[in-house]
Protein backbone atom coordinates (compact mmCIF):
# COMPACT_ATOMS: atom_id res chain seq x y z
CA UNK A 1 0.00 0.00 0.00
CA UNK A 2 1.64 3.22 -1.24
CA UNK A 3 1.18 6.05 1.35
CA UNK A 4 1.63 9.53 0.02
CA UNK A 5 4.12 11.67 2.53
CA UNK A 6 5.83 14.89 0.40
CA UNK A 7 6.76 16.19 3.57
CA UNK A 8 9.98 18.57 3.57
CA UNK A 9 12.14 17.11 5.96
CA UNK A 10 13.63 20.78 6.98
CA UNK A 11 10.07 21.89 7.45
CA UNK A 12 10.22 21.70 11.30
CA UNK A 13 13.28 24.12 11.23
CA UNK A 14 11.87 26.49 8.88
CA UNK A 15 8.02 26.47 10.75
CA UNK A 16 10.12 27.69 13.96
CA UNK A 17 11.84 30.35 12.21
CA UNK A 18 8.47 31.61 10.27
CA UNK A 19 6.85 31.64 14.18
CA UNK A 20 10.39 33.78 15.65
CA UNK A 21 10.30 35.73 12.26
CA UNK A 22 6.79 36.91 13.37
CA UNK A 23 7.95 37.83 16.81
CA UNK A 24 10.34 39.58 15.56
CA UNK A 25 8.31 41.75 12.87
CA UNK A 26 5.61 42.53 16.11
CA UNK A 27 8.31 43.98 17.74
CA UNK A 28 9.91 45.72 15.01
CA UNK A 29 13.62 44.11 15.66
CA UNK A 30 15.96 44.18 13.00
CA UNK A 31 18.06 41.02 13.20
CA UNK A 32 21.18 39.65 12.22
CA UNK A 33 22.67 36.12 12.07
CA UNK A 34 26.29 36.66 12.54
CA UNK A 35 28.69 33.98 11.68
CA UNK A 36 32.30 33.05 11.26
CA UNK A 37 35.04 30.36 11.57
CA UNK A 38 36.19 30.31 15.54
CA UNK A 39 38.24 32.83 16.32
CA UNK A 40 37.83 35.38 14.19
CA UNK A 41 36.02 38.30 15.85
CA UNK A 42 32.52 37.74 16.13
CA UNK A 43 32.65 39.11 19.65
CA UNK A 44 35.07 41.66 18.95
CA UNK A 45 33.20 43.04 16.56
CA UNK A 46 30.44 43.40 18.49
CA UNK A 47 31.81 44.80 21.62
CA UNK A 48 33.32 47.48 18.69
CA UNK A 49 30.03 48.31 16.92
CA UNK A 50 27.93 48.29 20.20
CA UNK A 51 30.26 50.83 21.07
CA UNK A 52 30.15 52.77 18.36
CA UNK A 53 26.33 52.68 18.36
CA UNK A 54 26.53 54.47 21.86
CA UNK A 55 23.08 53.98 22.49
CA UNK A 56 21.55 55.20 19.53
CA UNK A 57 20.12 52.36 18.44
CA UNK A 58 18.76 50.03 21.18
CA UNK A 59 20.72 46.26 21.00
CA UNK A 60 20.55 42.94 22.44
CA UNK A 61 22.22 39.95 21.78
CA UNK A 62 21.91 36.30 22.23
CA UNK A 63 25.40 34.27 22.20
CA UNK A 64 25.88 30.88 20.87
CA UNK A 65 28.55 28.47 22.00
CA UNK A 66 29.11 24.82 22.95
CA UNK A 67 29.83 25.73 26.13
CA UNK A 68 31.13 28.18 28.37
CA UNK A 69 29.43 31.82 28.90
CA UNK A 70 32.58 34.05 27.69
CA UNK A 71 31.27 35.87 25.13
CA UNK A 72 27.81 36.64 27.15
CA UNK A 73 30.16 38.32 29.72
CA UNK A 74 31.99 40.37 27.87
CA UNK A 75 28.36 41.52 26.15
CA UNK A 76 27.51 42.42 29.09
CA UNK A 77 29.48 44.60 30.54
CA UNK A 78 28.90 46.62 27.73
CA UNK A 79 25.61 47.31 29.38
CA UNK A 80 23.61 45.77 26.87
CA UNK A 81 20.95 42.63 27.75
CA UNK A 82 22.24 39.54 26.77
CA UNK A 83 21.29 35.56 26.76
CA UNK A 84 24.02 32.86 26.92
CA UNK A 85 23.02 29.18 24.69
CA UNK A 86 25.00 26.34 25.29
CA UNK A 87 24.44 23.99 22.67
CA UNK A 88 26.18 21.11 24.28
CA UNK A 89 27.30 19.38 20.94
CA UNK A 90 25.41 20.99 18.15
CA UNK A 91 27.30 22.71 16.08
CA UNK A 92 24.98 25.75 14.91
CA UNK A 93 22.23 27.96 16.08
CA UNK A 94 18.87 26.52 15.07
CA UNK A 95 15.32 27.80 14.65
CA UNK A 96 13.82 25.94 17.73
CA UNK A 97 17.45 26.85 20.32
CA UNK A 98 16.37 30.75 19.41
CA UNK A 99 12.61 30.80 19.80
CA UNK A 100 12.96 28.90 23.35
CA UNK A 101 15.11 32.25 24.82
CA UNK A 102 12.82 35.23 23.43
CA UNK A 103 10.79 35.33 26.22
CA UNK A 104 14.06 36.16 28.25
CA UNK A 105 14.62 39.27 26.15
CA UNK A 106 13.12 42.95 26.36
CA UNK A 107 11.74 42.22 22.50
CA UNK A 108 9.53 45.69 22.83
CA UNK A 109 12.31 47.71 23.99
CA UNK A 110 15.13 46.40 21.29
CA UNK A 111 15.87 47.78 17.80
CA UNK A 112 18.51 45.20 16.56
CA UNK A 113 18.98 42.06 18.00
CA UNK A 114 22.40 40.31 16.80
CA UNK A 115 22.87 36.82 17.30
CA UNK A 116 26.16 35.58 17.29
CA UNK A 117 26.36 32.16 16.43
CA UNK A 118 28.81 29.02 17.23
CA UNK A 119 31.95 29.67 14.97
CA UNK A 120 32.00 27.04 12.18
CA UNK A 121 32.45 28.17 8.62
CA UNK A 122 29.81 25.28 7.73
CA UNK A 123 26.83 24.63 9.28
CA UNK A 124 25.10 27.81 10.79
CA UNK A 125 24.97 28.98 7.05
CA UNK A 126 22.32 26.02 6.20
CA UNK A 127 20.13 27.36 9.16
CA UNK A 128 17.30 30.21 9.04
CA UNK A 129 16.59 30.90 12.48
CA UNK A 130 14.40 33.99 11.50
CA UNK A 131 16.82 37.12 10.70
CA UNK A 132 16.98 39.92 8.69
CA UNK A 133 19.95 38.89 6.99
CA UNK A 134 23.46 36.85 7.46
CA UNK A 135 26.36 38.47 8.08
CA UNK A 136 30.25 36.82 8.23
CA UNK A 137 33.25 37.70 9.59
CA UNK A 138 36.06 36.59 7.83
CA UNK A 139 39.55 37.47 9.19
CA UNK A 140 42.50 38.35 7.03
CA UNK A 141 44.80 35.48 8.98
CA UNK A 142 42.70 32.39 8.24
CA UNK A 143 43.93 32.39 4.39
CA UNK A 144 42.68 34.24 0.77
CA UNK A 145 41.65 30.72 -0.20
CA UNK A 146 38.24 30.27 1.81
CA UNK A 147 35.97 31.96 -0.10
CA UNK A 148 36.15 28.85 -2.64
CA UNK A 149 36.34 26.26 -0.49
CA UNK A 150 33.43 27.56 2.13
CA UNK A 151 31.44 28.71 -0.88
CA UNK A 152 27.86 28.04 0.94
CA UNK A 153 28.74 30.92 3.93
CA UNK A 154 29.52 33.11 1.56
CA UNK A 155 26.88 32.89 -0.47
CA UNK A 156 24.13 33.07 2.40
CA UNK A 157 25.46 36.64 3.34
CA UNK A 158 24.18 39.85 2.83
CA UNK A 159 27.69 41.71 4.49
CA UNK A 160 31.19 39.93 4.76
CA UNK A 161 33.29 41.85 7.44
CA UNK A 162 37.55 40.80 6.86
CA UNK A 163 38.66 41.42 10.44
CA UNK A 164 42.41 41.62 11.28
CA UNK A 165 43.41 43.91 8.62
CA UNK A 166 46.53 45.02 11.11
CA UNK A 167 48.26 42.07 10.46
CA UNK A 168 47.76 41.86 6.49
CA UNK A 169 51.93 42.87 6.67
CA UNK A 170 52.14 39.52 8.20
CA UNK A 171 50.24 37.20 6.08
CA UNK A 172 50.47 36.63 2.39
CA UNK A 173 46.75 36.81 1.92
CA UNK A 174 45.40 38.70 -1.26
CA UNK A 175 42.84 40.88 -0.32
CA UNK A 176 41.96 41.04 -4.41
CA UNK A 177 41.74 37.13 -3.94
CA UNK A 178 39.39 37.64 -1.33
CA UNK A 179 37.39 40.34 -2.77
CA UNK A 180 37.02 38.70 -6.53
CA UNK A 181 36.12 35.47 -4.93
CA UNK A 182 33.80 36.26 -2.64
CA UNK A 183 31.51 38.18 -5.26
CA UNK A 184 31.82 35.90 -7.97
CA UNK A 185 29.80 33.68 -5.09
CA UNK A 186 27.47 36.46 -4.23
CA UNK A 187 27.42 39.63 -6.24
CA UNK A 188 25.84 41.84 -4.01
CA UNK A 189 27.87 41.04 -1.28
CA UNK A 190 28.54 44.42 1.03
CA UNK A 191 32.55 43.88 1.80
CA UNK A 192 33.93 45.58 5.07
CA UNK A 193 37.68 45.64 6.12
CA UNK A 194 38.09 46.47 9.81
CA UNK A 195 40.31 45.83 12.39
CA UNK A 196 38.92 45.10 15.67
CA UNK A 197 42.20 46.10 17.37
CA UNK A 198 42.56 49.11 15.70
CA UNK A 199 38.98 50.31 15.28
CA UNK A 200 39.63 50.76 11.83
CA UNK A 201 36.48 50.43 9.35
CA UNK A 202 34.20 50.48 12.43
CA UNK A 203 32.58 53.63 11.92
CA UNK A 204 31.40 52.48 8.38
CA UNK A 205 30.44 49.06 9.23
CA UNK A 206 28.16 50.38 12.09
CA UNK A 207 26.90 53.34 9.41
CA UNK A 208 25.74 50.98 6.69
CA UNK A 209 23.78 49.00 9.65
CA UNK A 210 22.37 52.09 10.88
CA UNK A 211 20.73 52.70 7.31
CA UNK A 212 20.22 49.61 6.97
CA UNK A 213 18.14 49.00 10.15
CA UNK A 214 16.30 52.43 9.38
CA UNK A 215 15.35 51.64 6.17
CA UNK B 1 25.63 17.72 6.86
CA UNK B 2 23.95 16.64 9.78
CA UNK B 3 22.84 13.15 8.10
CA UNK B 4 22.63 11.56 11.46
CA UNK B 5 19.36 14.26 12.59
CA UNK B 6 18.32 13.94 9.03
CA UNK B 7 17.68 10.55 9.12
CA UNK B 8 16.11 10.62 12.45
CA UNK B 9 13.12 13.35 10.52
CA UNK B 10 12.91 10.93 8.09
CA UNK B 11 12.59 8.26 10.59
CA UNK B 12 9.83 10.66 12.65
CA UNK B 13 7.86 11.73 9.72
CA UNK B 14 7.75 8.10 8.09
CA UNK B 15 6.61 6.36 11.33
CA UNK B 16 3.79 9.49 12.09
CA UNK B 17 2.36 9.33 8.65
CA UNK B 18 2.41 5.21 8.79
CA UNK B 19 0.42 5.06 12.10
CA UNK B 20 -2.61 7.84 10.95
CA UNK B 21 -2.95 6.08 7.79
CA UNK B 22 -3.91 3.20 9.57
CA UNK B 23 -0.45 0.83 9.15
CA UNK B 24 1.73 -1.65 11.71
CA UNK B 25 5.04 -1.93 8.77
CA UNK B 26 7.10 0.47 6.79
CA UNK B 27 8.59 -1.77 3.41
CA UNK B 28 10.26 1.26 1.79
CA UNK B 29 10.43 4.86 2.05
CA UNK B 30 11.37 7.24 -0.78
CA UNK B 31 13.16 10.62 -0.73
CA UNK B 32 13.80 13.50 -3.29
CA UNK B 33 17.22 14.51 -2.74
CA UNK B 34 19.10 17.54 -4.77
CA UNK B 35 22.37 17.59 -5.55
CA UNK B 36 23.26 20.66 -4.66
CA UNK B 37 21.18 20.05 -1.49
CA UNK B 38 24.24 19.11 0.68
CA UNK B 39 23.48 15.91 2.00
CA UNK B 40 25.81 13.06 1.51
CA UNK B 41 23.82 10.20 0.06
CA UNK B 42 26.20 7.25 1.79
CA UNK B 43 25.71 9.23 4.85
CA UNK B 44 22.36 9.24 4.83
CA UNK B 45 21.60 5.78 4.21
CA UNK B 46 24.10 4.62 6.64
CA UNK B 47 22.42 6.93 9.70
CA UNK B 48 19.13 5.71 8.52
CA UNK B 49 20.29 2.42 9.27
CA UNK B 50 21.13 2.77 12.35
CA UNK B 51 18.07 4.60 13.97
CA UNK B 52 15.52 2.60 12.13
CA UNK B 53 16.17 -0.70 14.44
CA UNK B 54 13.79 -1.10 16.91
CA UNK B 55 10.65 0.70 14.89
CA UNK B 56 7.98 0.05 12.71
CA UNK B 57 10.58 0.87 9.75
CA UNK B 58 13.31 -1.56 10.97
CA UNK B 59 13.08 -3.69 7.44
CA UNK B 60 12.70 -0.41 5.56
CA UNK B 61 14.64 0.44 2.76
CA UNK B 62 14.96 3.93 1.59
CA UNK B 63 15.17 4.87 -2.41
CA UNK B 64 16.54 7.57 -3.26
CA UNK B 65 14.99 10.23 -6.23
CA UNK B 66 18.89 12.32 -6.83
CA UNK B 67 17.55 15.12 -8.40
CA UNK B 68 19.99 17.43 -10.74
CA UNK B 69 21.16 20.81 -10.40
CA UNK B 70 18.70 23.06 -13.27
CA UNK B 71 18.67 26.58 -13.18
CA UNK B 72 17.82 29.85 -15.61
CA UNK B 73 20.22 32.28 -16.02
CA UNK B 74 19.47 36.29 -16.29
CA UNK B 75 21.90 37.59 -18.35
CA UNK B 76 21.15 35.48 -21.95
CA UNK B 77 17.54 33.89 -20.37
CA UNK B 78 18.24 30.07 -21.43
CA UNK B 79 17.82 27.06 -18.91
CA UNK B 80 20.62 24.79 -18.17
CA UNK B 81 21.23 21.69 -16.29
CA UNK B 82 24.71 20.75 -14.97
CA UNK B 83 26.08 18.02 -13.05
CA UNK B 84 28.31 19.92 -11.15
CA UNK B 85 26.89 20.53 -7.15
CA UNK B 86 27.46 24.02 -6.93
CA UNK B 87 27.11 26.62 -9.85
CA UNK B 88 29.54 29.96 -9.83
CA UNK B 89 28.08 30.57 -13.27
CA UNK B 90 25.82 29.99 -15.96
CA UNK B 91 27.35 27.04 -17.68
CA UNK B 92 26.29 28.91 -21.22
CA UNK B 93 27.59 32.43 -21.07
CA UNK B 94 29.46 32.80 -17.56
CA UNK B 95 27.46 35.30 -16.06
CA UNK B 96 26.72 34.78 -12.12
CA UNK B 97 23.13 36.09 -12.51
CA UNK B 98 21.06 32.85 -12.70
CA UNK B 99 18.39 31.38 -10.47
CA UNK B 100 19.03 27.61 -9.64
CA UNK B 101 15.40 26.09 -9.64
CA UNK B 102 16.30 22.41 -9.48
CA UNK B 103 18.82 20.68 -7.06
CA UNK B 104 17.93 21.75 -3.67
CA UNK B 105 15.45 19.46 -2.33
CA UNK B 106 15.00 17.24 0.37
CA UNK B 107 11.67 15.98 0.58
CA UNK B 108 10.10 12.53 1.89
CA UNK B 109 7.81 11.78 -1.33
CA UNK B 110 6.07 8.34 -0.34
CA UNK B 111 6.42 5.44 1.49
CA UNK B 112 5.05 1.24 0.65
CA UNK B 113 3.69 0.25 4.09
CA UNK B 114 1.71 -2.78 5.37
Amino acid sequence: MKVKVVTRILEANERIAAENRRLFDEANIYVINLMSAPGAGKTSLLEKTIKELNGKIKTAVIEGDIAGTSDAERISSLGVPVIQINTGGACHLDANMINEVLESLPLKETDLLFVENVGNLVCPAEFNIGEDMKAMVLSITEGDDKPLKYPLMFQESSALILNKIDLLPYTNASMEKIRKDAMSLNPSLKTFEVSCKTGKGIAEWAEWLTEKIKS
Amino acid sequence: MHEASIALSVLEIAVDNCRKAGYNRIESIRLKIGRASGIMIDALLFAFNAVKADTIAAEASVIIDEIPVSGLCSSCGKDFVTEEKYVLCCPECSSTSFNIKTGRELEIIDMEVF
